[in-house]
Parts: structure tokens; C-alpha cells; sequence
């Protein structure tokens, strides 16, 4: 079989029937992904970004064979997810997030021992690849000790030596940054920017921007199921480039009228608080015009209100406002 | 399909079953630390077997070759069906079931290699149950009785622990394993035939032993040291054979029918 294309995905859909209670149980149908488009190609690197509950994993799933979808298609390098179930995990590697997922009495050499034998790698190739990986992601010298001791960054360098044991073709990699320290986190993208320039394609799921802006070549995001928008990371800046977007640091607590007053404002797309230490910083996306400035401040006259900066937008501006709704369509 | 090919797949999967399960082995089963395996594994059933000869002797019900021989065999439950529950069980504790489903290799030889070393086990503990229960109860093992000695304790262990693997199978789904692993073990006490002679037991029980691992075994056993013949003995090792095989079919089929479960219901704690 040969495609062009290393990802593809028509209509994915999956749901979930969840039960609760046991005298008179509770359905309900809880549509995770619904209907999602994807077409990434061999060698790229693909974001899937989006909140939490946004159905990334769920996405991930499917496309790794662990979970049917409940409609639509979806096919690695090819293969048939639900069909060619076998085909495509010879070719796939799957890393997530987490502190679980590892044999923690064993030590790591000898979990990858262990997935060496499960993931098909020939005998006499294990031991010179296991040690290649632990090269790769820095866990050299600390292999023989049990994983119950490991911080939790090294047990992500783990799941990721694990994930690459069978040299997969595509990649997917479930929110590897969560919960790991910054330099960690750097080291992980450097191993993935490695992986990449070697041929792999890999499909990373987050909800750091950072990350996804510096990592990947194109970026959808996900929200309650569904893709928002599809591009590059400056396609996607481009988007919130013709807004200003003013920060405002508040001493008092920002209330939903406050918010709604902004939004209702003339020329203001997106208005958003965050509590950082005493203050509350209220971000505000507006069209720009001498206004702004002057009709911001009044919004919030009833509050103590202190400095007021103006910034270029960020990805994390058009991410805010693709999820809020405000900007949709493809890029 | 040459013959060095056909050599090579048969080694692979002979690595998968024997080196992998030897892994799976350390990596799930919670009594390896030392005060855990001679407690649990050596003490508990040692004393079991000298608790149940003083009944014996006391109300005069069998003799002490008959609780040793049962009690010997018995004792092997301890690491097959607990272990072969933990085998399958602790997967889910771990959250390691993902990892394991997305290996493209024989569900066969991953599961059925993950009971190889409970069953060893189990031939220790059977050993070594045999060896102090006759020294301290001064019994005589005879060098007629070894070879035939050696066959049952294979046949338990193996039976025993394809036994297990079935409950672990349900363990897959149900959350309380204990419960499943503590009646089963108070099932094969009860109806082994161990404690209590098969011919002073109802039919019923009887006939719910012979669906269980361990009944034709220590029958068979028991027949050896009788004196009789490798025929007759044979005639209920084959018996425990069959049952063996018929834990093994269900075992194989509960994981296939989980773990298709798992995909289309998202049924199973995947990660
Ligand atoms: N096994 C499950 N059973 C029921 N609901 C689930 C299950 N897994 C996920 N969900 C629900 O599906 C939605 C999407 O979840 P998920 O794909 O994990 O999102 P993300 O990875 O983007 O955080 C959420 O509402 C989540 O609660
Ligand atoms: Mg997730």
C-alpha cells in the first residue's frame, strides 16, 4: 500500500455510554469526538491542541487501534484502524501522559525488555536498541533501578524509550509535557525535534501553547469534540494579528458582568480574567481604535484598576479566541 | 516458508512465552520479596498440612499420608490461582493493559507464557511440601513413587494455574479480584478432595471436584502411593489434563472476548 499521507481521518466519531448507579442505573451518551477530519503527512508533525475533555486521548485511540470509532474512518500509513488493526501496530508507537503505565517493581531496562519481547523487536537487536534508547532520552546509568524510585520526568523518558522500542514509523505522543519539570520538557522536545528530523511522523496532543508553537509544523484545535481550526502556527497568529490585545491588572475581584460588559462593547471580540497572585489580569482581544483604551477602563470603572499593557497577540491569544468561538473556519 | 524461517518463528515464540513471561513474572506477582514467598507460599501450607493431620488423628478419619499427599498438592492453589489472578490482575494497577493490547504479537503466548512460572512455582512449593511434611511427619518417599511423584506435580501445577488465569480474566473486568481469588481457594479446599476422602463425599461435591484443578491430581497421587499401576494412575492424570485444557480454552477466550469488548465499549482501563 503506498499513501502519500501518514494520518488520515474521515468523519471520526466516538462516543461513550456511561452507566451510573446500580438500582435504577443512569445512561448516558457522552459523544467525545465528533466527526473530525485529519490528514497529516509522512514525516510531519502534527498538533492536536485543546482544553481538557476536548477529546485529544480520544482521538489518540482510535487511531492507535485501542478504541473503535463509532463512525467514520481512519487509516495509518494506509492501514484501516479498525480493520487492519495488526498492520498498523507494527508501525505505530503510543507514548501518554502520566505517572502510571509502567511496571514499577521492575527496573527500567527491564521494562523495555519486557515491550521488546511484546512489540515484535528481534531478539538480538533488543539489548543495542534498549541502549541506543536510553541514550536518546538521557535515562543511561539509572536503567537498573526500579521504576518505583523514578521523579516523574524520567519515567516520561521511559513511556517515550518504550514508545520508540520497534522503531514506528508514526508517532503518537499524548500530552508527554504534562506534569514534567521546564527542562525536562525541553530536553523532551529536543528528543522529538530528533525523531522528526529522522523521518518519523509524529501526532503530539497538548494544551501548552508554548509547546505546539515551537514544536510543531501544523496545528488543528480540538474543542468539544471537534476541530476549530487547522494551520501553521503563524496561520493560526495570523488570525487574532489584526487585534490589539490589552492586558489589565485589576486589585479587586473581576466579575462574569464585567466580562459581559466588555464583550458587549463595540469593537471587543474577547474578554478573559486570570488570577495571577493578588491580582486579576482581564486580557481583552479589541479591533483596533483610539477607543479601546478609554472604553476598557470604563467597563471596569467600578473596580481598582492598575497598569494597562498593550502586546502583540500570541498563539495563545488565537487559541483563546478559536475556543471561545469568536474566529472559525479553516486558516 | 523455509525450514531456518520456521526455526527462528518457533524460537521467537518460544522467547515470547518463557523470557517474557519470566518478566511479567517479576513485574506482577506481589510475593516475591522473601518474607512474603516463605510466609505465605512455605509456612502457611506447611502448617496446614500438620494442622490437618492432627484433625485426622484425632477424630480418626484418615491417616497422615492422606492429608500430606492432598495438602502437598494443595498448596501449589497458593501460587498459581493468586498468582495467575496478579499476572492478569495488576495490569490494572499498574495501567499497563494499554501497552500490553497494542503489541501486535500472540495473545496465546503472552498469556499462556505469563502462567509458566507460576506453575514452577507451584512445582517448588509441591517439592518442598512433600519433602519437610514427610521428614516431620516421618514418612517414607519411595524411589518407585519419584517419577510418577514428578508427573502429577507438572499436571497440578499446570492446572492449577491455567485455572487461575481464568479468574484473572474476569479480574480484567471485575474490580474486587481477592474475592474471586478467596473463593476459589476455599473451593479447592472443599472439594479437591484434599481434607476430606472422596468416597465419604457427597456426589454432588464430587461432582463439582471433578471441574476443578487439583481433584484428578490428588486422586492420581493417591493411587501412586497405593501402589498402583502407571495405567491406573495415568487414567486420572488424564482427567486433570482435560481439565487443564478446559481452563486453558476459557481463559484464552475470556481475554479475546475482553479485550474486543475493550475496543468497541471502551470497557477496560486502557489508559
Ligand atoms: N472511558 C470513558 N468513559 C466515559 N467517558 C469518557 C471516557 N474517556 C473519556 N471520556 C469523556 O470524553 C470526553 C473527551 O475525553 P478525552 O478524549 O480524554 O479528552 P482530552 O484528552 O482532550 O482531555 C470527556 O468528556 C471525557 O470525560
Ligand atoms: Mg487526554
Amino acid at each position: 500500500m503506498t499513501t502519500d499521507l501518514a494520518i488520515e481521518a474521515e468523519n471520526l466519531a466516538r462516543s461513550y455510554r456511561t452507566r451510573t448507579g446500580w438500582l435504577r442505573p443512569q445512561r448516558k451518551t457522552i459523544e467525545a469526538v465528533r466527526g473530525v477530519h485529519l490528514a497529516v503527512g509522512r514525516g510531519e508533525l502534527f498538533g492536536l491542541l485543546g482544553p481538557n475533555g476536548a477529546g485529544k486521548t480520544t482521538t489518540i485511540k482510535m487511531l492507535n487501534t485501542l478504541l473503535l470509532p463509532t463512525s467514520g474512518t481512519a487509516r495509518i500509513l494506509g492501514y484501516d484502524v479498525a480493520r487492519d488493526a495488526l498492520e498498523v501496530r507494527r508501525r505505530i508507537g503510543y507514548v501518554f501522559g502520566g505517572d502510571r503505565g509502567l511496571y514499577e517493581r521492575l527496573s527500567a531496562l527491564d521494562n523495555l525488555r519486557y515491550f521488546a519481547e511484546l512489540y515484535g523487536v528481534e531478539p538480538r537487536e533488543q539489548l543495542p536498541r534498549i541502549q541506543e534508547l536510553l541514550e536518546t532520552v538521557g535515562l543511561s546509568g539509572r536503567e537498573k533501578e526500579r521504576v518505583e524510585g523514578y521523579s516523574r520526568g524520567m519515567r516520561q523518558k521511559l513511556h517515550i524509550a518504550r514508545g520508540l522500542l520497534h522503531r514506528p514509523q508514526v508517532l503518537f505522543l499524548d500530552e508527554p509535557s504534562i506534569g514534567v519539570d521546564p527542562a525536562a520538557a525541553r530536553e523532551l522536545r529536543r528528543v522529538v525535534a530528533d525523531l522528526v528530523a529522522g523521518g518519523t511522523t509524529v501526532l503530539l496532543t497538548t494544551h501548552y501553547m508554548a509547546e505546539a508553537d515551537e514544536l510543531c509544523d501544523r496545528i488543528a484545535v480540538i474543542a468539544s469534540g471537534t476541530l476549530r481550526a487547522e494551520g501553521t502556527p503563524a496561520e493560526l497568529k495570523d488570525r487574532v494579528r489584526k487585534l490589539d490585545v490589552l492586558e489589565v491588572e485589576v486589585h479587586d475581584a473581576v466579575g462574569p458582568e464585567h466580562l459581559q460588559r466588555l464583550r458587549d462593547t463595540a469593537g471587543i471580540e474577547q474578554a478573559t480574567v486570570e488570577t495571577s497572585g493578588t491580582v486579576d489580569v482581564v486580557t481583552v482581544h479589541a479591533r483596533p481604535s483610539h477607543g479601546t483604551h478609554a472604553a476598557v477602563l470604563a467597563a471596569l470603572a467600578d473596580l481598582r484598576t492598575g497598569k494597562v499593557t498593550t502586546r502583540e497577540p500570541t498563539l495563545e491569544d488565537a487559541y483563546l479566541s478559536i475556543i471561545n468561538g469568536t474566529t472559525t473556519g479553516s486558516a | 516458508m523455509t525450514t531456518v524461517s520456521h526455526a527462528s518463528r518457533a524460537s521467537r515464540a518460544l522467547r515470547l512465552a518463557f523470557h517474557g513471561g519470566g518478566l511479567s513474572y517479576r513485574a506482577l506477582f506481589n510475593w516475591t520479596t522473601p518474607p512474603m514467598f516463605i510466609g505465605t507460599l512455605l509456612v502457611g501450607p506447611l502448617f496446614q498440612i500438620f494442622f490437618f493431620v492432627h484433625v485426622g488423628r484425632s477424630l480418626h478419619v484418615a491417616d497422615d499420608r492422606f492429608y500430606l499427599l492432598g495438602n502437598a498438592v494443595l498448596a501449589t492453589s497458593m501460587p498459581c490461582v493468586y498468582g495467575a489472578i496478579m499476572a492478569v490482575a495488576n495490569e490494572r494497577r499498574f495501567g499497563t493493559l494499554g501497552a500490553v493490547l497494542l503489541s501486535p504479537r500472540s495473545r496465546g503466548l503472552i498469556w499462556g507464557g505469563r502462567v509458566l512460572p507460576y506453575a514452577v512455582n507451584g512445582l517448588a512449593v509441591m517439592t518442598f511440601m512433600m519433602l519437610v511434611g514427610a521428614l516431620v511427619l516421618g514418612l517414607t518417599l519411595p524411589p518407585s513413587t519419584l517419577l510418577g511423584l514428578a508427573q502429577v506435580f507438572v499436571v497440578a501445577a499446570m492446572s492449577c494455574a491455567l485455572f487461575g488465569l481464568a479468574l484473572g480474566a474476569l479480574a480484567v473486568r471485575i474490580r474486587d479480584v481477592y474475592v474471586i481469588s478467596n473463593a476459589a481457594f476455599t473451593l479447592l479446599i472443599l472439594f479437591s478432595g484434599a481434607n476430606l476422602p472422596p468416597e465419604s463425599m457427597p456426589g454432588w461435591m464430587n461432582a463439582i471436584g471433578s471441574f476443578l484443578p487439583l481433584h484428578h491430581a490428588i486422586e492420581a497421587l493417591r493411587a501412586l502411593f497405593a501402589g498402583a499401576s502407571f495405567g491406573e494412575v495415568w487414567s486420572a492424570l488424564v482427567l486433570e489434563v482435560a481439565v487443564a485444557l478446559g481452563y486453558a480454552a476459557l481463559a484464552y477466550g475470556l481475554l479475546r472476548f475482553f479485550e474486543w469488548r475493550s475496543r468497541a465499549n471502551a470497557a477496560l482501563d486502557v489508559m
